[in-house]
């Protein structure tokens, strides 16, 4: 394929204290391959790319830059020996601006002293204007969408004229047309020469823009594996190390509605949403990003304030004016950032699932700890939590498994409609079946269950029927039979995008 | 994880040395060390009358401290506990010169604490503003109340018969000792066993996630400046009772002792971790330190270069050690 090996990792192995991060790891990446790097969370992928970007030392092996052995030893060595690290939460400064942004760390100065802010914005609009030269350089970065962040991320590699560029999920909140954006974006800097790294939980992504992929497992390299010979299917099972089962959808939906919301609007976004919801349905709530989706979900959950409309829970009207309302009401939220608004960090798994029920645990006035011990394990053996340790904290667990206790914490609270923001957002595969399947035992158990999601296989795969929404509105229902991924692109992307954007995207 | 039947089955023998954290071991063990020191440097340190000693001269900050935690934990500060104090104490006093029955008296200054503390609640919880700022505002602002209401003068010659309620002593030890002891036992309870306390760790170690789990975040944050004021109206009494007197400008820096005590107990600025048994352990350390080097007839210079470094070596063994406990 190539020619020159950009890139190439020698036996790499990272061992911690008590853990083996990496063992042995192997591979190169040639100048102008965009490389996958897969694997399921914990594999490897990042303590990977934290050596390649100079924050971790490797405790053997080596990094081979155009065929010479590099020492990362830190950050700054990193970027000397033309490496550019692209992080998934990006690590920008919102209050500076673009150009200060792309030379934070290593401003250009007049003698030393002063800082050159017009050279500064020349060379960076320099720099985007190969790219997107709709981006101002002297505008504030918190004033950017996140995709013309990633932009100026990769602008700012380009500046450093980097040979290699590691993108860890750059594209986990990108609309269709911003990641076609992206794409020829990272075409461009592979015709350039530049080795890409490209990491990613979206394998139609991965499958999309790169050649071939490394998948990892347990810190060790299962395979390398030219995409255009490998189905997605193979590939999952290496990430798992087992055959996922490909289950087959089934409805609990009953005729009886639990949720009717009647004309819902808010401020922010949503405009005169109405739909029922039965008991055991999982509807699935599709549509581009900004559609108002998020925004629905909270004005359900009670966590921001209707402006209009009407909600009704098994027939009668309720007014949503905090969670607390909505909980009484039997509403519970499962945000789509954990870590902003599921979980505190520092408290215990058992802590995190009994707070939205204080009161069944705390009948007069002082926690009946044995009590809560009790329902925790079974909650949280019935959502099969690991490592089955209830007093650690929760930031010790994988994303997967803090997820497992967000929803424990509604099972607790006796909750029977369940909101679902992104349930596997950052979710690893493996993961990722065990939501599913605990979200159709919910639906089965009589629960009702909204799902939103990008991910449009995930809404094909769970929903009994799918609203699509654009524009803060509902712009379709869809039912069973109508479901296919084509369909709800159709109605989810506005005329103008529907030609930029493929259908095949269109839930990015 | 192979070991997770293990893990378990461990658990009941290891829960008394669970519940006393790791962090509050480390807090006993510098206070031991410390008192082993001052043991061998001055004779009759471990006497039993300087060991009482130590702990009244702690307890008030100690009375503080454990206010501040709560709020610190929640996510705040309260800067203005010596304000609060010094208005309780100086209302307290003019009704009690004035002859006004002690119950009368006192709860006065209790309300005084309470309603302190509910401005600041609010101002944090319902306008929004910076904890920090806002407290900064009323410390000005109280002790301001404080000079007005006095005209700057003490305010002199209370009742005996109220000096003997606070000078007195229970079980051998000053009521005063007694008191705060009693009020760190209802903060842990409070902390470990009541729903107000998860709300509170759940306020400061993650305000957004809180309210989407239906945490009341604003009356827990109120909550937390009330009882905060609540117990700086509580020292100001106790220190008018052993004084005599109420001054206006009583409880000078008093947040920043109290600071110091559940830092070096292990409260975290940032919100949502913090411990009653180690902010009393934070104040009896640097009431030791105070008490010993005074013995040791060091300069009052030395003395605040002594507590700083005490201070920051909290918090340097603090980082060092972290996600340990």
């Amino acid at each position: 394929m190539s020619v020159i090996t950009r890139l190439k990792f020698e036996g790499i192995s990272k061992e911690f204290p008590a853990v083996r991060a990496l063992c042995d790891v192997s591979f190169s990446v040639g100048a102008g391959e965009i490389h996958g790097l897969l694997g399921e969370n914990g594999a490897g992928k990042s303590t990977l790319l934290r050596i390649l970007s100079g924050v971790y030392r490797p405790t053997a092996g080596s990094v081979l830059i155009d065929g010479r052995p590099v020492t990362l030893n830190n950050p700054v060595a990193a970027r000397a020996a033309g490496v550019a690290m692209i992080h998934q939460e990006l690590q920008q400064v919102p209050h500076l601006s673009v150009a200060q942004n792309m030379f934070l760390g290593h401003p250009l100065t007049r003698g030393g002293i002063f800082v050159a802010r017009r050279e500064q914005e020349r060379r960076a609009a320099e720099a985007l204007a190969a790219i997107d030269p709709t981006i101002d350089p002297a505008a504030p970065l918190g004033s950017l969408k996140v995709a013309q962040r990633q932009i100026v991320e990769i602008a700012r590699a380009l500046l450093d004229r980097a040979r290699i560029v590691a993108m860890d999920e750059p594209t986990s909140s990108l609309t269709p047309s911003e990641f076609s954006r992206l794409a020829e974006v990272i075409a461009g800097l592979a015709r350039d020469g530049v080795a890409v790294v490209y990491v990613s939980h979206k394998l139609d992504e991965v499958f999309g823009i790169c050649q071939r992929a490394t998948i990892m497992r347990d810190g060790v390299v299962v395979d390398c594996v030219n995409l255009a010979q490998v189905s997605e299917k193979a590939v999952v099972s290496m990430m798992v190390g087992r055959e996922l089962a490909q289950e087959q959808h089934r409805s609990h939906a009953s005729s009886e509605v639990t949720l009717s919301v009647r004309g819902l609007a808010s401020a922010i976004k949503v405009r005169d949403v109405s739909f029922d919801l039965h008991r055991g349905e999982v509807l699935g709530v599709a549509g581009l990003v900004g559609s108002g989706r998020t925004e629905l979900l909270r004005l359900l959950a009670g966590a921001d304030r209707a402006s209009s409309g009407a909600i009704e829970i098994d027939g009668k009207a309720i007014k949503l004016s905090s969670p607390r309302d909505a909980i009484a009401a039997g509403i519970g939220l499962v945000p789509e950032e954990r870590k902003r608004e599921g979980i505190v960090p520092l408290r215990s798994i058992s802590s995190n699932m009994a707070l939205a029920s204080m009161g069944v645990f705390a009948p007069r006035g002082v926690i009946d700890h044995a009590r809560l011990k009790r329902v925790a394990a079974e909650k949280m053996k019935r959502v099969n939590l690991r490592p089955f340790l209830l007093d650690r904290p929760i930031r010790l667990f994988s994303g997967g498994n803090q997820q497992k206790a967000i929803i424990g914490r509604w099972l607790a609270a006796g909750t029977r409609i369940l909101l679902f923001d992104e349930p596997t957002r950052g979710i690893d595969v493996g993961a990722k079946a065990e939501i599913y399947r605990l979200i159709e035992e919910l639906a089965a158990e009589g629960h009702s269950v909204i799902v939103v999601s990008s991910e449009l296989p995930e809404v094909i795969r769970l929903a009994d029927r799918v609203l699509v929404m654009r524009d803060g509105t509902v712009a379709a229902e869809l039912g069973r039979a109508d479901l296919s991924e084509q369909a709800i692109a159709a109605h989810a992307i506005p005329q103008t995008e529907a030609k930029a954007g493929t259908a095949r995207h269109a839930g990015v | 994880m192979t070991d997770v039947t293990e893990h378990t089955a461990a658990r009941p023998k290891a829960d008394f040395l669970h519940r006393f954290s790791v962090r509050d071991a480390g807090t006993l063990i510098g206070l031991v060390v410390i008192l082993a020191v001052f043991g061998a440097l001055v004779p009759g340190f471990f006497a039993e009358r300087n060991l009482i000693n130590i702990l009244q001269q702690s307890s008030i900050n100690a009375c503080l401290a454990l206010g501040m935690t709560l709020v610190i934990i929640s996510g705040g500060i309260d800067l203005s506990v010596g304000p609060t104090a010094a208005l309780s104490a100086v209302i307290s006093a003019s009704m009690l010169v004035a002859g006004v029955p002690f119950p009368l008296a006192i709860a006065a200054g209790f309300a005084i604490g309470l309603v302190c503390g509910l401005l600041n609640g609010v101002l944090v919880a319902y306008v929004g503003l910076q904890p920090f700022i806002v407290t900064l505002g009323t410390l000005s602002t109280y002790r301001a109340l404080a000079l007005i209401y006095t005209g700057g003068n003490p305010v002199l010659g209370l009742p005996a018969g109220f000096r003997a309620i606070f000078n007195g002593s229970l079980f051998g030890l000053p009521l005063a000792v007694v008191i705060v002891a009693v009020v760190a036992l209802v903060a842990w309870i409070t902390l470990k066993k009541t729903p107000f306390g998860e709300y509170l760790l759940a306020v400061g170690g993650n305000e957004e996630a809180a309210y989407i789990a239906g945490v009341p975040i604003a009356r827990t944050k109120i909550a937390a400046y009330m009882i905060s004021g609540l117990l700086a109206a509580l020292a100001a009494q106790i220190l008018i009772g052993r004084l005599g007197a109420a001054e206006p400008i009583l409880g000078n820096l008093w947040e920043l002792d109290a600071i110091a005590a559940a830092a070096i107990g292990g409260a975290s600025l940032m919100g949502g971790k913090g411990s009653v048994v180690g902010t009393i352990l934070g104040a009896v350390i640097l009431g030791t330190m105070r008490n010993g080097l005074t013995l040791m007839n060091v300069q009052s210079f030395y003395q605040l270069l002594a507590t700083g470094l005490i201070i920051l070596a909290a918090m340097l063994i603090d980082r060092v050690t972290r996600g340990r406990g």
